[in-house]
């Protein structure tokens, strides 16, 4: 999903950058509030396990693959700011260093992934959550319907901007990126709520978003 | 340790490595805005910069099968819009191919993007290789990127190394098990691995910071910093501005 350079015209490239500039200004701040100058190892830690979790490639069928996104998992563990700003450090390292995504395209992909992909995210999460009773099977369901959405979600807003800038005709490009992406969508759910699972059987005080039932008190993390 | 395919030629001898990072930024950025805001009526412009580049990667001496290895990131994308061709009705007449109908548009558009995207690549890559990561976030601090995004971008590249490694151990192991992954069920496997990758990088992130709060650590980052912007720097940024920018607005 990461957008080469040359496929979005003028127009997309400079809203898209400008969306992905105030998102970053937003998500900064929130970093400086939340957790103060000190914590970048940890928010860097977590930038690096995403960028290495996309290196495994999972199967669909047969014999064709996709990798992990991480947008859900990074909104769940961390909340949607600190979430978004691992997920654009994750796209920066990715254009720079391995010219995944062009850099006029950085903006659009910020917006696709770290900012639909991880907000969307969170509001399906954060509404489930307001909506379902608390327990732990009701918490990996709501991981899993916010993960299929993040993947969903970005893919779609990504056809639209293709569309926009005439590189694909929109009636094709946006049924075929989204039926595409609601299957590896459904890896994503899996994979999320497989890693979910296991963190909040070992961890739990380090899923940010979610306190579980009964009076266990969460950890404040240095 | 394997992850040689990380800016693996960023630490050659040569003009081009030895240009301030901001040079080098400015010059290939412009490039690319450049040509990808070339109308793709004409082919001259980009066989130009095209030029260009072949000539700076050959003072740079990265080795051409390389860079054209990298550059097939972006041909999925590329393949993606040449699907799309036979459904595009945007004149410039059709062509027979067998059975298929490819549109005269669509072939327009899939040279826009190949030609756009390849160049742009190339340059990132260019970029990438003559100039290690470090030195180039150090010319972003220069250009007022924000310093606690320069941190998190340093703090993550010096952990990437580690966790591909604890993945390639991880994968290795995976592997010695006789898993396939072949179905969608087998994709729970991945699932653990990602949980395990989590926590030790978390578990990892805590006792760094530890450390380095054991150190003194309050939040600044102190390095020595000796950095010129000579004349031959000047030359170069101009250059890549220049020479892209003149092509262009003759060809208009």
């Amino acid at each position: 999903m990461h957008i080469p350079d040359g496929f979005l015209n003028a127009g997309v490239s400079v809203a898209t950058g400008v969306v992905a500039v105030g998102g970053g200004a937003v998500a900064l701040k929130k970093a400086r509030d939340e957790l103060d100058d000190k914590s970048v190892p940890m928010l860097a830690l977590c930038a690096a396990f995403i960028f290495a979790a996309q290196m495994l490639n999972f199967p669909i069928a047969g014999g064709t693959s996709g990798h992990f996104l991480g947008a859900a998992l990074a909104a769940i563990l961390l909340g949607p700011y600190l979430g978004s700003l691992v997920l654009m450090v994750v796209l920066i390292i990715q254009a720079l260093l391995f010219a995944d995504g062009g850099l006029t395209a950085l903006g659009a992909n910020i917006f696709n992934m770290a900012i639909v992909g991880v907000y969307g995210a969170y509001v399906i999460y954060y509404l489930l959550k307001k909506a379902l009773p608390r327990g732990r099977t009701w918490f990996l369901s709501s991981t899993a319907i916010s993960a299929w959405f993040s993947i969903v979600l970005a893919a779609l807003v990504c056809a639209l901007e293709l569309a926009i800038s005439g590189t694909s005709p929109a009636g094709t490009v946006i049924p075929a990126m989204v039926g595409i992406h609601a299957l590896i969508g459904i890896v994503e759910a899996l994979i999320t709520v497989v890693v979910a699972g296991v963190v909040m059987a070992a961890r739990p005080d380090l899923i940010r978003t979610y306190q579980p039932a009964g009076n266990l008190t969460v950890r404040e993390v240095a | 340790m394997q992850h040689g395919f990380l800016d693996r030629y960023a630490n050659l001898d040569s003009p081009l490595h030895r240009a301030d990072a901001r040079a080098k930024i400015v010059g290939f950025l412009s490039l690319i805005i450049v040509c990808v805001s070339t109308p793709s009526r004409y082919w001259q412009p980009f066989a130009a910069y095209f030029l260009l580049l072949l000539a700076l990667l050959a003072i740079s001496r990265v080795p051409i099968l390389y860079v054209m290895k990298r550059m097939a990131v972006v041909l999925p994308f590329i393949l993606m819009v040449a699907i799309f061709i036979p459904f595009f009705k945007r004149g410039g007449g059709s062509y027979n191919l067998g059975p298929l109908t490819l549109s005269g548009g669509g072939l327009m558009v899939l040279w826009n993007v190949s030609a756009k995207s390849l160049i742009s690549v190339f340059s990132v890559i260019l970029l990438s290789s003559t100039t290690s990561f470090p030195e180039l976030l150090k010319g972003l601090e220069r250009l007022k990127v924000p310093k606690l995004l320069i941190a998190l971008l340093s703090f993550t590249y010096r952990y990437v190394f580690v966790l591909v490694d604890e993945v390639q151990r991880m994968r290795r192991a995976r592997d010695s098990r006789g898993w396939k992954g072949r179905w969608l069920w087998e994709g729970k496997v991945i699932g653990h691995m990602i949980a395990t990758l989590f926590l030790r990088s978390y578990e990892r992130g805590e006792r760094v910071y530890g450390a380095m709060l054991a150190r003194g650590y309050d939040g600044r980052i102190r390095t020595l910093e000796i950095t010129t912007f000579g004349i031959y720097d000047f030359a170069l940024a101009f250059l890549l501005v220049a020479i892209p920018l003149t092509i262009r607005l003759f060809t208009g």
